[in-house]
């Protein structure tokens, strides 16, 4: 089970869907979702020079484009990675499979890439899977089609 | 987490009497003292319980989910359709501004063309009168200076001829007041015309 899991998207549903899909496969006790990259990044950035630090969350999912934020979810992802200490096991959910976009993710330090899909659940399964791997830093980066 | 005796007891109460049971991931928090299988059969019970409102408010936010994205679709394609709607009717508009401009030209044209027209016979009309008031004046200036001419000649052989003088006379006078009265016509006639345009 992970300690604690931090969603990043614009679409409220799929938080709800997200939620109970995490509930369901017992993923974690602690969830907490935002609506926006800048809200993550206030978020991230109070923890990074204020703490405290505990307080971060152990795994973040952030959406690819989160619509009335001022930067996307690769650009969050990056500036969790360089600015604010990295430290989480951080990943992209999205309905997108762009093949550059999954490259740019890549580059920038995201762990995994999920396809948002309507059964999300076998994805979130397998991801918890290899959840420990990506804790450690020894799995690859992954796509879940 | 293990609770308490009291807390445990409660708990169970309020199941037996208001059916109500402990939901979401505290519920995953407790646990029952070891040998105590009525405690341990409610959280069972009461897990089963949230798995499955979860699982159904899953399945319906998924169907919305679902449902929401065919709408999204469809309000594109609408917003298309609507965007191709436009421009036909922004075309419609043009042909039709087109359509009456032409139409505005063919009127101008065939204004112009029945002005000429008209303009013409007035012409033709104006000249036809012209060649008329000639002729008569030529024929009553002709009649007058022959009749003057043959009573001239009779009064200078000394042939006074009556007949002659009063024929003069009355011809000249006849002549004189015709020639007036033909004048007086045409004068009359394009006057009449003149107000008429």
């Amino acid at each position: 089970m992970i300690d604690s899991i931090l969603l990043v998207d614009d679409e409220d549903l799929f938080h709800l869907v997200f939620e109970d899909a995490c509930s369901l496969l017992d993923m974690t006790l602690s969830l907490e979702a935002l609506n926006s990259s800048d809200e993550a990044d206030k978020l991230f950035k109070k923890w990074f020079y204020e703490g405290p630090k505990e307080e971060r969350p152990k795994c973040v999912f952030v959406d690819l484009n989160i619509i009335g934020s001022s930067f996307d979810g690769i650009e969050l992802i990056r500036k969790i990675n360089t600015e604010y200490g990295n430290g989480v096991v951080i990943g992209i959910i999205s309905s997108s499979d762009d093949h550059q976009e999954i490259e740019k993710a890549k580059e920038v330090g995201a762990q995994f890439w999920i396809i948002k899909s309507d059964e999300i659940e076998p994805r979130l399964e397998d991801f918890l899977r290899d959840y420990d791997g990506y804790v450690k830093k020894t799995a690859p980066f992954k796509v879940y089609r | 987490m293990k609770v308490t005796q009291y807390t445990r007891d409660v708990l169970l109460e309020v199941a037996r009497q208001k059916k109500i049971f402990v939901e979401g991931n505290f519920l995953k928090l407790l646990e029952a003292e070891d040998g105590d299988t009525e405690f341990a059969e409610y959280l069972q019970l009461c897990k089963d319980k949230d798995i499955t409102s979860r699982r159904k408010r899953l399945d319906v936010t998924k169907q919305v989910q679902s449902q929401n994205k065919a709408l999204e679709k469809a309000a594109e394609r609408n917003a298309a359709l609507m965007e191709d709607l436009k421009v036909a009717l922004e075309q419609a508009e043009k042909a039709k501004t087109e359509a009456e401009e032409s139409k505005a030209e063919a009127e101008k044209l065939r204004d112009d063309a029945v002005e000429d027209l008209e303009t013409l016979q007035k012409k033709t009309q104006f000249e036809l009168v012209g060649r008329i008031v000639k002729v008569a004046l030529i024929v009553i200036m002709s009649v007058g200076l022959i009749t003057t001419l043959l009573f001239a000649y009779t009064l200078v052989i000394g042939r006074e001829n009556p007949i002659l003088e009063s024929t003069w006379s009355n011809l000249f006078g006849i002549l004189l007041t015709n020639s007036f009265s033909i004048v007086g016509t045409i004068m009359g006639v394009k006057y009449a015309t003149g107000n008429k345009d």
